[in-house]
């Protein structure tokens, strides 16, 4: 008996093109059982047990065409820079006279193999420093040593600007090309820790020097390292990042320590399209920062959006990302989801919580989706649409939720937790926030996530006793639940 | 009908989950995908037979009984175990009471990462589950790692991994 799995490509096994006929795919067929049969010299009994797996689908018109459907619903075969493929928690359900929930796994990825080695995109980046007092010492020494890194890591097409901030700004370096590295080395050396923290200033500064260059072919970013709180300037700070972000201008945050709002962070890089990150030792940022510019140097499209249009009996009752990190993600009205970018070597995982209030017998297709991106190399920008259908029937057959979407939705399920926590003790419900977190390490417990759960403890036992939760303990779960995207160890 | 037979109760906190439901709302527990509703019509519309209990289900239960082949890829040692009970796969270490039905100690098990209590391999109504035991070097099923202590399903042919060690399953009705 032969079984379909359209999560593999079998064109690729037997090295074929998508419209290669028969004789080519027997041809194939040979040549590669040849090569990897196990009394061969070089002999590879997977890779053997694949092609054969491969030609014995190919070989079958009807098994060939039910896989070339597969393989479109999966979006494999458009020729397009991303393909967006769906898993459903469910594709047959009873037709229940009452609301009853389906998780769809939306994952947007770079398309083949091949396309994954893109062509590197030229950056324009800012590097905006805190320079308060509090930065100096192990954590400046370090900024400089991954700064050091970033300017050697840039390519000569790439520009950069050099920002400092305290209580205001100074551009150490303004925007050049990266052919003469060495300006910015001795700009460096400039950064000398004194006075508050005004975001800002800095942000703006840093905003401004991007302006200078940006433009629709290159990566415009700006990069803000802090280690504290900002006063009275975060509104204004807001502000500006949804101007940069209209503009095409991105900005990623990364706090250091302890001191710094976590809130604020997310809401100013999430405006634009960023993410913010927590660094916990100062010798983390170095890694950080390269795997940052790896990042926006890999970019693929950016301003993407999910359109979600849903059928009259059906709403969305929640939207999260599930990858590269996780996150509640907000759907306005008309259903429209903000994903910022889509890099080439970090696929993003969306999960859809899709609530169907009444259903009537029948196929019916439950929601269309519609993701729209702006791709870097081209002017027009790109959609990709997909179907969720659900036929209702009064037997439906058994099926258990796809593997990959199970994972994500209980790493996300942790995360959610420890979200409600905080947003129950923000409105100064301590006991629901001790009951959230008390499930949520639970929860980290069971998943083998020792440390985590452990933390979640020992704020329970704070709450518990009447104390306030440490901020460190804050930060640790909650950019320590958002990073899991993959299981333990 | 009562609206109130088709949420999920969550079993660990009590909390009322909307059908089709696979994480507690309340403390994300997971529900066992599904529930009740998916296969059986509820009890009141089953027009006036009563539910089935489970001692009297011989005749269901026999079709459901099943044999799982766990084929060792790297040794093509095979092994055929009854799923009427649950199987501990592991590594077989007396001095601490672990007696794995299917042991990999002599597939090399130590060598490639298989835990004393590794997993568990188990069916309910006809499908089969596999659950990792929080082990060291974790289990796939078909090359992606499963979270442990979550039943995952697994089918005819599909490829289980212990650690480092391969295998491929087959399942057969037991007659």
């Amino acid at each position: 008996m032969t079984t379909i799995d359209s999560q593999k490509d079998y064109y690729a096994a037997l090295n074929v093109s998508l419209n290669a006929d028969d004789d080519e795919i027997k041809q194939a067929y040979r040549e590669k059982a040849r090569e990897y049969h196990p009394d061969s010299g070089h002999g590879d009994a997977e890779r053997f047990r694949e092609v054969q797996e491969a030609y014995e689908v190919l070989r079958d018109e009807v098994l060939r065409r039910a896989y070339d459907r597969q393989r479109e619903k999966r979006g494999l075969s458009e020729d397009a820079l991303v393909g967006l493929a769906l898993s459903q928690s469910r594709t047959e359900a009873y037709p229940l006279n009452e609301p009853q929930v389906f998780y769809v796994l939306v994952d947007i990825a770079p398309h083949t193999e091949e396309q994954k080695e893109v062509t590197r995109q030229h950056l324009n980046v800012a590097l905006v420093v805190d320079c308060s007092t509090s930065m100096s010492g192990v954590r400046m020494q370090n900024i400089k040593i991954a700064a050091t890194d970033l300017i050697e890591s840039l390519d000569s097409h790439d520009r950069l600007a050099l920002v400092a901030f305290s209580d205001r700004a100074e551009v150490l370096a303004s925007t050049h090309l990266m052919d003469n590295p060495r300006i910015f080395k001795s700009a460096l050396a400039a950064l000398i820790p004194s006075g508050g923290t005004e975001i800002y200033q800095g942000l703006l500064a840093g905003l401004e020097e991007v302006r200078r260059y940006a433009s629709p072919e290159m990566v415009n970013h700006v990069i803000l390292l802090t280690d504290g709180r900002t006063y009275g300037d975060e509104m204004r700070a807001l502000t500006e990042a949804r101007r940069a972000a209209a503009e095409g201008i991105g900005i990623s945050a990364f706090g250091i320590g302890e001191d710094w709002n976590d809130e604020f962070l997310d809401d100013l890089a999430r405006s634009a399209g960023g993410v913010s990150r927590y660094i916990r030792v100062p010798s983390d940022v170095r890694a950080a920062l390269k795997r940052q510019i790896q990042g926006l140097s890999t970019m693929l499209l950016q301003n993407v959006k999910l359109e979600v249009n849903v059928a009259p009996y059906v709403h969305i009752q929640a939207v999260y990302r599930a990858a590269p990190y996780l996150e509640i993600l907000e759907h306005s009205e008309n259903n429209v989801i903000a994903l910022g970018n889509v890099m080439a070597d970090e696929p993003v995982s969306v999960v859809l919580e899709i609530v169907v209030a009444q259903a009537v017998t029948g196929e019916r297709r439950i929601a269309r989706l519609d993701m729209v991106g702006e791709p870097i190399t081209a002017s027009e920008p790109i959609r990709l649409r997909q179907d969720v259908t659900v036929t209702f029937t009064l037997e439906p057959k058994e099926e258990s939720a796809p593997t990959n979407l199970l994972n994500r939705l209980a790493r996300l399920s942790v995360f959610s937790l420890q979200e409600k926590a905080w947003r129950a003790l923000g409105v100064g419900d301590v006991h629901q926030a001790t009951t959230y977190l008390e499930y949520a390490a639970t929860r980290l417990f069971d998943m083998g996530h020792r440390d985590l759960g452990q933390a979640a403890m020992l704020e329970v036992s704070r709450l518990m006793h009447g104390g306030d939760p440490t901020k460190e303990g804050r930060k640790k779960l909650r950019y320590g639940t958002r990073s899991l995207t993959s299981p333990v160890r | 009908m009562t609206q109130k037979a088709n949420k999920v109760v969550c079993p660990s906190c009590g909390a009322e989950n909307l059908p089709g439901t696979l994480f507690c709302i309340q403390c994300g527990t997971y529900l066992p995908s599904g529930g009740p509703l998916r296969t059986e019509p509820l009890p009141e519309q089953e027009d006036g037979r009563p539910a089935r209990p489970r001692q009297e289900g011989q005749e269901g239960e026999e079709a459901w009984a099943l044999n799982i082949e766990v084929e060792v890829l790297n040794t093509g040692r095979k092994v055929l175990l009854s799923a009427d009970r649950e199987i501990l796969v592991g590594r077989l270490d007396a001095a601490h009471g672990v007696f794995p039905e299917l042991d990999m100690t002599t597939d090399g098990g130590l060598e490639q990462g298989v835990s004393r209590r590794h997993a568990r391999i188990y069916t309910r109504e006809g499908t089969c589950f596999v659950e990792d035991l929080d082990s060291t070097n974790g289990t796939f099923l078909n090359e992606e790692r499963i979270t442990p202590y979550l039943p995952y399903a697994f089918r005819d042919g599909d490829l289980l991994m212990f650690g480092t060690m391969r295998s491929k399953v087959h399942i057969y009705p037991n007659h």
